[in-house]
């Protein structure tokens, strides 16, 4: 079911341009997921959360089922690794600090945010830095990875993945069901057009299937962060980027023997499937949602703010981009790509992601005076 | 506060901060000024962009008690807690 490689790039942008949208008018936020549980005692987002990967357990296992994804598990999903564990702790400190992830920084400097903007330039910088250790970490993690050669607990267990779904999905419905009566699901707002976030949830998994279908993975965007710090080094410092072996991995390597294509890709700066797949969907975001600001008349750009405000967005946005390399994904890529179908490595991601964020907490609350 | 009407009018503005710094702060001086917003004698006016707040904001300070209205202004909101008329 895999579109071309030169069907990839608009596939991508509508794909990034919905999930702007839909994410701006909802404020759907998955760093609130779990820091509003701690800052404020707060579980809906868990439960949008919950939602989502229920929806998109239940649409990857019926994409699998058809034989409508060319890879299964996904492309650069690998086992769990200690790696992922301590990846995750500090992707879940910068979240927090960068007042979004990955996704929610597009989404906010879309609808220009100043501190967002800043954020982004944080991913930049920390992917660079990323590269100065990239080999010793490396060796970390295939020192620390377990159970070689599975990369999903239905693998692990020798079980038809439709039966974890269905252990899985079957009670998480009733207990939707339960949330939704009691009207648990729904947030008051006063925001103009707003998208409620059990909508958002539903679209974006519907969002994340699709792209499984079209590119043959979920939605991930970190590496062209890699890419772009790739182009910056390149450009300033050829000799020292000459010396980096980060930016000469090939982690993307594949053969889709059913379409002819060939899939090539990883954090050079260079276009290849990873920059045709990637860099559509960040775009898309941030054009997605500085059309939804413009047409509710939201779009503005405020400079009044707070210096540590400026400084907690840039480090949060280094730590995000060095949690992301270092565990091999960021957030969406875990949450609504690798914990739907198991796959082990998320779990380790979601395990330090958890601490992470409750310690990302406690710094936002001492710093925000 | 600015002796503006019949009470004190303490104005908040949180447009451009980062997220939930809106909802953090607010509360802070809601703390703040919870003597007087109770007596009446004063409301906070926040400003904010951040969409989400609108909600957060309105049933954080509403659950505490206090009068809430949203206004939608030129490209941001403007959250009113305490005596509403």
């Amino acid at each position: 079911m895999m579109v071309s490689l030169t069907q990839m790039v608009p596939a991508c942008l509508a794909i990034g341009v919905a999930a702007g949208v839909v994410m701006h008018r909802s404020d759907y936020c998955l760093t609130a997921t779990f820091r509003d549980v701690f800052l404020f005692r707060n579980w809906f987002m868990i439960r949008m959360l919950v939602l989502l990967m229920v929806a998109s357990m239940g649409l990857f296992e019926v994409g699998r089922r058809l034989g409508w994804f060319a890879f299964y598990p996904f492309p650069l999903l690998g086992g769990g690794s200690l790696s992922g564990l301590v990846g995750g702790t500090v992707f879940g400190v910068g979240m927090v600090l960068a007042g979004g992830c990955v996704v929610g920084t597009l989404y906010k400097a879309g609808a220009g945010s100043l501190v967002s903007v800043l954020a982004f330039a944080g991913l930049i910088a920390g992917s660079a830095f990323y590269a100065e250790f990239h080999p010793s970490w490396k060796s970390f993690a295939d020192a620390t990875s377990f159970p070689k050669g599975n990369v999903t607990l239905p693998q692990l267990f020798g079980i038809d993945p439709a039966v974890m779904v269905a252990a899985i999905a079957i009670p998480s419905a009733v207990l939707l069901y339960r949330w939704g009566r009691d009207g648990k699901l729904v947030r008051s707002s006063q925001a103009r057009g707003y998208v409620q976030p059990w909508k958002a949830a539903l679209i974006l998994a519907l969002l994340g299937f699709f792209s499984c279908v079209a590119v043959g993975m979920p939605i991930g965007i970190t590496t062209s962060y890699a890419k772009i710090s790739g182009y910056v080094e390149s450009t300033f410092f050829q000799d020292h980027f000459d010396s980096l072996a980060f930016f000469k991995g090939m982690p993307l390597d594949l053969d889709v023997p059913s379409s002819g294509l060939e899939l090539h890709g990883g954090p050079a700066p260079v276009l290849d499937s990873i920059a045709a797949i990637q860099f559509p969907l960040v775009l898309g975001i941030v054009l997605g949602s500085a059309f939804s600001a413009i047409s509710l008349r939201e779009w503005r750009v405020h400079l009044k703010i707070p210096p540590v405000q400026l400084a907690m967005a840039l480090a949060g946005g280094i730590l995000m981009a060095l949690g992301s390399r270092m565990s091999a994904g960021c957030n969406v890529w875990h949450l609504m790509g690798g914990l739907p179908i198991f796959a082990l490595q998320s779990f380790m991601f979601l395990a330090g992601l958890i601490p992470g964020t409750w310690l990302g907490g406690r710094l936002l609350v001492k710093l925000l005076k | 506060m600015n002796g503006t009407g019949p009470f004190d009018i303490a104005e908040l503005d949180l447009r451009g901060h980062v997220c939930p710094s809106t909802l953090l702060l607010s509360l802070r001086r809601i703390n703040v000024m919870k003597e007087e917003l109770r007596a009446g004698t004063a409301r906070l006016e926040i400003l904010t962009d951040n969409r989400d707040s609108t909600g957060t904001l309105s049933d954080a300070a509403g659950s505490m008690g206090y009068g809430v209205k949203v206004e939608k202004e030129k490209g941001h909101y403007r959250v009113i807690v305490g005596r509403i008329d």
